[in-house]
């Protein structure tokens, strides 16, 4: 579904990815793990289309989006939820929400005459208490009202990938767990996901796979007992 | 008390006048985070075109068979120039600059202004131009004991609708939600699929057409002179800084106390009246530098 091939990305001057590859595969939680600065939200910047890619290529169900605009990747079924939630202050969260259900319906009237799941019910049944925030400003929301607006309103877009970044970052403990569920709900619904991950514990419990980042390489890949065997990884995580 | 009234209503002409200049202006900033310098200009362009279109009509042989109403269809045509004018220069003069500081920003809107003033002395030479017959057509109304414009009771009428147009379109509409959203946060809109470049040109395309709307209405009861341009901009900054730059309420509040203040300092201050204007500035700029709607 998603192949990331060698791609090279730079942040003005500093040279931040090099050689970067990794692979999402239908119905797939992959997790991207790595310290602060390591080069995990790069990776995924680079994969919505936020940073210009200056070698490699990245494809999106075996079509080349290397060059293409993030708007016309989200139109292709990518969601993404950003390390800072990304809710619009001002907006009401109902605004929030309409405004990826309306490029939902146009991508769905473009691609099988309008039918889809109803995004509603999708986005509502992994967070209920969504429904009951609809009214209130996006300001006006704690950290993990805001993170479920963000993964709620990525849902609405009905994407085929979601791309998550420190979902479960600032979350209290208790609260983690009810991500982890949505996760997995999301996964059962069809949707694969790309996590960035902070925390190696949160990901190994819920990544079918692993890649590991150091200095914007990948260092390991593999399932989450081999990463947790893994020295070199439990090394550049630690510090 | 006729004069009383006679002086409110200039007030609110010239607010409902400076309404629509200010109100393009914050709109731009708001969206795109760009300080146009040259939105004088597009308004003086607005008023040019609109006065060239209006006064070419009248002296046509077929103008008679116009009346008030076709004369007066004919004013927007001036604001419709001016937003194609900036439908075509967000694209290819300011795109390119988004990434850029600030000042870049404040060369290339100067740049424009330059280039904008000059055009229009090529395009439509040193003479003023007017609609005064639009402004003759619609005679005078009664107040008291005096006679009172009836254009400027339908320019005030054209800000109050203005207002009321702007504030439904960006508070009641999809389009409003997309434009709200994108000024909050382009990156995310992006991310949610809205192609940012076509919702920057619409924005600045509005912002253009308010300008030359301010100057399409302005025009059959003053004349479109070179340098307008210039006055209107300075007196839309103040409003701005007193309103708030990015807000529509603090453009609404900003030009009514404009507006009020410079009718009143015609009256009773007449050698220091743009120094009040300026001090109201200076003061709100240092109690509260985001103006009265602002926010930092």
């Amino acid at each position: 579904m998603l192949e990331v091939n060698a791609i090279d990305t730079y942040r003005g001057p500093a040279h931040i990815l090099s050689g970067v590859s990794l692979r999402v595969d239908k119905k797939e939680v992959v997790c991207l793990v790595g310290r602060n600065g390591a080069g995990k939200t790069t990776t995924i910047e680079s994969i919505m289309g936020f940073l210009p890619v200056r070698a490699g290529q990245i494809l999106f169900h075996d079509e080349d989006v290397t060059g293409l605009p993030p708007h016309e990747r989200a139109k292709r079924g990518i969601g993404y939820s950003p390390e800072d939630c990304g809710v619009f202050p001002d907006l009401s969260v109902s605004e929030n929400l309409m405004i990826s259900r309306w490029l939902g319906d146009e991508v769905a009237k473009r691609r099988n005459g309008g039918q889809r799941v109803d995004p509603d019910a999708q986005a509502f049944s992994l967070f209920p208490e969504v429904q009951s925030l609809l009214q209130r400003q996006g300001l006006h929301l704690s950290g993990g009202q805001r993170k479920m607006v963000a993964i709620a309103r990525a849902m609405m877009l009905s994407p085929s990938l979601l791309l998550l970044d420190e979902a479960f970052e600032g979350l209290a403990p208790v609260v983690v767990n009810r991500f982890a569920e949505a996760v997995t709900k999301i996964k059962a619904m069809g949707v694969s996901i790309l996590m960035a991950e902070s925390h190696l514990g949160a990901a190994t419990r819920i990544g079918d796979r692993l890649y590991a980042i150091d200095r914007g390489e990948i260092i390991f890949h593999g399932s989450p007992r081999e990463a947790l065997a893994d020295e070199k990884v439990m090394k550049a995580l630690r510090g | 008390m006729t004069i009383f009234i006679i002086q409110l209503l200039n007030s609110f002409f010239y607010a409902a006048v400076l309404f629509l200049i200010a109100a393009g202006l914050s709109l731009i900033y708001g969206v795109m985070r760009i300080v146009n310098l040259a939105h004088g200009s597009l308004y003086a362009l607005g008023a040019y075109v609109s006065a060239w279109v209006v006064g070419g009509t009248v002296g046509h042989a077929a103008s008679g068979t116009l009346g008030l109403a076709g004369l007066l269809l004919l004013l927007p045509v001036g604001a419709v120039a001016v937003a194609v004018v900036g439908a075509v220069i967000e694209p290819t003069l300011l795109r390119p600059l988004y990434r850029r500081p600030e000042e870049y920003h404040l060369l290339i809107t100067f740049g424009l202004l330059m280039i904008l003033e000059d055009a229009m002395k090529f395009l439509f030479g040193g003479t003023p131009l007017t609609a005064g017959s639009i402004m003759d057509h619609m005679g005078s109304i009664p107040i008291g004991r005096l006679l009172y414009p009836t254009y400027n009771l339908f320019v005030i009428a054209i800000g109050l609708i203005a207002a009321l147009g702007l504030w439904w379109i960006i508070y009641r509409t999809k389009f409003g939600v997309i434009l709200r959203a994108t000024s909050q946060d382009r990156r995310m809109a992006a991310a949610l699929g809205l192609n940012v470049s076509r919702v920057y040109v619409q924005a600045f395309a509005i912002g253009c057409f308010m300008a030359g709307l301010g100057g399409a209405v302005v025009v059959p009861a003053q004349a479109a002179v070179l340098g307008m341009g210039i006055e209107a901009l300075i007196l839309a900054f103040v409003v701005v800084v007193i309103g708030g730059l990015g807000s529509l309420e603090g453009a609404l509040v900003g030009a009514l106390i404009v507006g009020l203040v410079r009718t009143a300092g015609i009256q009773f201050f007449p050698e220091i009246e743009l120094a009040v204007l300026y001090l109201i500035a200076m003061a709100v700029l240092l109690i509260r530098p985001t103006g009265l709607f602002g926010r930092a």
